[in-house]
């Protein structure tokens, strides 16, 4: 209790300061230095490519120096900004997990933009995301972050392969029941009985919970509220929808068993060992490059619906700022989320650009006449949901990936896992329920 | 011919001994070369055969350009050496001196210090992150080579192994030093320091890796460039959201670590004699 309370004071020690700093600050447009933490999740020289957003937008804002320092993973970036927040040297800016949103306000880190943007203008930007990816960042009726590096999960099929299988090389499969057909008829297996290629293949190693929730979403449940404070991983739609992913592998045996590894699945997929694979849209350019073979992108497999959830980052405007800095961070998430600029920096790296009006863009039309394959991630926003995202997120998420886990391992049964896993997000979660 | 056979037959147990230790010795060694082969291998040929092996594969050197023009490897290749060699040279006045207090100077509260030195050792660094990121800022360290490498440079570890080596060392040795007439600075560098040597070595082998290898606390503590170490470039390639790839992990990876190795290979020979020498005494 004592700590909290030192906390506070520090805190409002920190505060008095920065009102004192920023009343001495003559109002004329002094340079403004703001630093800008960014993690690296997809390959290509993503370095380089912030750093010359950062100088465009200097040369085109003078007065206003970015400073944008690379840290690491996602899981490397929350862990600096956390330290180096407690250490009382938080970055003015930052892109992290939208996951992350509720540990940034439980630390009482970050501004909601409502608190920052004052004209009507301002007031429009926030409202032009796709609303699918707003969900991870907003909450009690504020915005916290502003989609950045956003990506959903997305069905590949090797054309070749259907083709083999006497199946449409165009028709990618609609519903579970189909991808269960045509997994079937895609699964070979060698003259000793080993399977040479698998149907389908999810990967379930790192964070299994975020293509889990393709699954539950698609057996229309959601895993958590909007609030964050509740979780429904034992709801009998859950336990179906984990039935399901089980039994691809240890029942109609279309799905490597055990756990699969995020990491190397589009290798697998490259090297025709499977022939469907759920991946992020984030894999797009990589696949794209080597692939050697005709390949097609597709919304996830409806059941009772489409369904897919979002992930990747936003950005985030940290408390520890005079107005000045948050006004110039704010700006630059901003002008880094143009309708020209989100088209660019999708088009560069994979990723989902976040706002309709980006995808209205010439560049952006472009590029899409070229490669269609790149719209079916905005095709499917609509049917998307907020990735799973409460208080405590790391532990409540980890309680989850642990039941899922022992499930595809065989070592639990679903409902059993399930159980156990809302069994143990219900108790860390008991205290933010006031 | 059939003296040899008799011969060796008189030799057999020993023979056969020999040949399974020859043998294991072969198991080790390969087992342990296996994934340098690979990265090797797969380093050189383009990334379609990084899990298929090919004899006639065509040999590339695109993934160590890649690798290198992915972050300022060279700047960071500098950061990593000055941070290792001033660990390392600090590391070793500082424990030389406090190992040689605790083990030969009677003072009091001497137990209660060493055992206070030996509670650093059961602390995980990490579970200090944030104190030590806190105590660095009001230093005004943030951000730089010092900042990294401070909290590593009084070390639990190597003041613990030279105690015990110093105390090791036979008090004749040390009364005939005095006799002759020298101080206990001149003890110190004359007697003791000679006589650990091999301890040195070992102990600089594992703190020069460490460092080399160290990541999340130089990544927390700076923002730079140029204060950043190479871990911290190679970490780029370890983005798996878009699938590995191993051929330029694996170059990056060869890169990085290729000074130590071949820094190691150079001076084996005096490592492994240092550790017999040791072993002798």
């Amino acid at each position: 209790m004592s700590f909290i309370s030192v906390r506070g004071l520090k805190l409002a020690l920190a505060g008095g300061a920065l009102l004192g700093m920023a009343s001495t600050q003559p109002s004329a447009a002094l340079a403004q230095n703001l630093s800008f933490y960014y993690p690296v999740a997809v390959g290509g020289p993503i370095t380089k490519l912030i750093d010359a957003l950062a100088s465009d937008f200097e040369k085109e804002n003078p007065g206003i120096k970015i400073k944008p320092v690379y840290t690491g993973s996602y899981q490397d970036t929350i862990a600096k900004t956390l330290t180096a927040l407690r250490g009382g040297e938080p970055p003015h800016f930052a892109v992290i997990l939208s996951t992350d949103m509720y540990t940034l306000i439980d630390e009482e880190a970050i501004v909601a933009y409502e608190d920052m943007v004052k004209t009507d203008a301002d007031k429009a930007w926030l409202k032009s995301f796709f609303p699918g990816f707003m969900e991870n960042s907003q909450t009690g009726g504020k915005t916290w972050g502003i989609p950045f590096q956003r990506s959903t999960v997305v069905l590949y099929w090797n054309k070749e392969l259907f083709k083999e299988a006497g199946l449409n090389p165009d028709k990618p499969p609609a519903t579970w029941a189909e991808m269960l057909d045509y997994a079937k008829k895609l699964t070979k297996k060698g003259s000793t009985g080993n399977v040479t290629q698998w149907g389908v293949q999810v990967p379930s190693s790192g964070f299994p919970y975020w293509l889990f929730q393709g699954f539950t979403t698609e057996n229309d449940v959601r895993l958590m509220n909007a609030a964050g404070t509740e979780t429904y991983y034992d709801k009998p739609a859950v336990i179906e929808a984990l039935q399901f992913w089980v039994d691809l592998s240890r029942k109609h045996q279309v799905h490597p068993p055990g756990i699969v590894e995020w990491g190397t699945t589009p290798k697998d997929f490259f090297e025709k060992k499977i022939a469907m694979m759920w991946t992020t849209t984030g894999n797009l350019t990589n696949v794209r490059a080597n692939a050697k073979f005709d390949f097609g992108v597709a919304m996830l497999p409806a059941n009772k619906r489409r369904g897919s959830p979002t992930g990747g980052g936003n950005f985030y405007v940290f408390k520890k700022s005079s107005p000045a800095e948050r006004e110039a961070a704010v700006k630059f998430a901003k002008w880094a989320t143009q309708p020209e600029r989100a088209a660019q920096w999708g088009i560069d790296t994979g990723y989902v650009a976040v706002t309709a009006a980006a995808w209205d863009t010439p560049k952006m039309k472009a590029y899409v006449a070229g490669f269609p394959a790149a719209a079916v991630a905005r095709d499917q926003l609509p049917h998307a949901v907020a990735e799973l995202s409460t208080h405590e997120n790391q532990r409540v998420t980890r309680a989850l990936d642990d039941g899922l886990q022992a499930a595809l391992t065989g070592t639990k049964t679903p409902e059993q896992a399930m159980t156990d896993a809302q069994r143990e997000a219900e108790r860390i979660l008991k205290p933010y329920r006031r | 011919m059939s003296a040899a056979a008799h011969g060796r037959s008189a030799m057999e147990p020993a023979g056969i001994a020999r040949a399974l230790d020859t043998l294991g010795a072969w198991v080790l060694a390969i087992l342990w070369f296996l994934p340098l082969i690979y990265a090797v291998w797969t380093a050189f040929h383009p990334t379609e055969y990084s899990a298929r092996f090919d004899l006639a594969a065509p040999l590339t050197l695109k993934n160590f350009a890649d690798a290198w023009s992915a972050a300022p490897f060279a700047r960071y290749f500098l950061n990593t050496v000055l941070l290792v060699t001033m660990i390392l040279a600090v590391q070793l006045v500082l424990v030389t001196l406090a190992a040689y207090a605790f083990a030969r100077f009677e003072f009091f509260g001497r137990e209660v210090l060493f055992a206070l030195v030996l509670v650093q050792l059961m602390v995980m660094p990490d579970v200090l992150i944030v104190e030590n990121y806190q105590t660095l800022r009001r230093l005004g360290l943030i951000d730089t080579l010092l900042g990294i490498g401070l909290p590593y440079m009084a070390s639990a570890f190597g003041i613990f192994l030279l105690r015990q080596t110093f105390k090791s060392i036979p008090r004749e040795l040390d009364e005939a030093a005095r006799v002759e007439g020298c101080g206990f600075l001149k003890m110190l560098w004359l007697v003791y320091v000679p006589l650990a040597r091999p301890v040195y070595i070992a102990y600089g082998l594992v703190s020069i890796s460490y460092h080399w290898n160290n990541f999340l606390w130089p990544l927390i503590v700076t923002n730079s460039v140029t204060t950043r170490p190479l871990t911290v470039g190679l970490s780029i390639f370890a983005a798996v959201d878009q699938g590995i790839d191993w051929a330029i992990i694996c170059a990056a990876t060869l890169m990085t670590s290729g000074p130590l190795l071949i820094a190691f290979l150079l001076f084996q020979r005096q490592f492994v004699q240092s550790f017999i020498r040791a072993g002798i005494r």
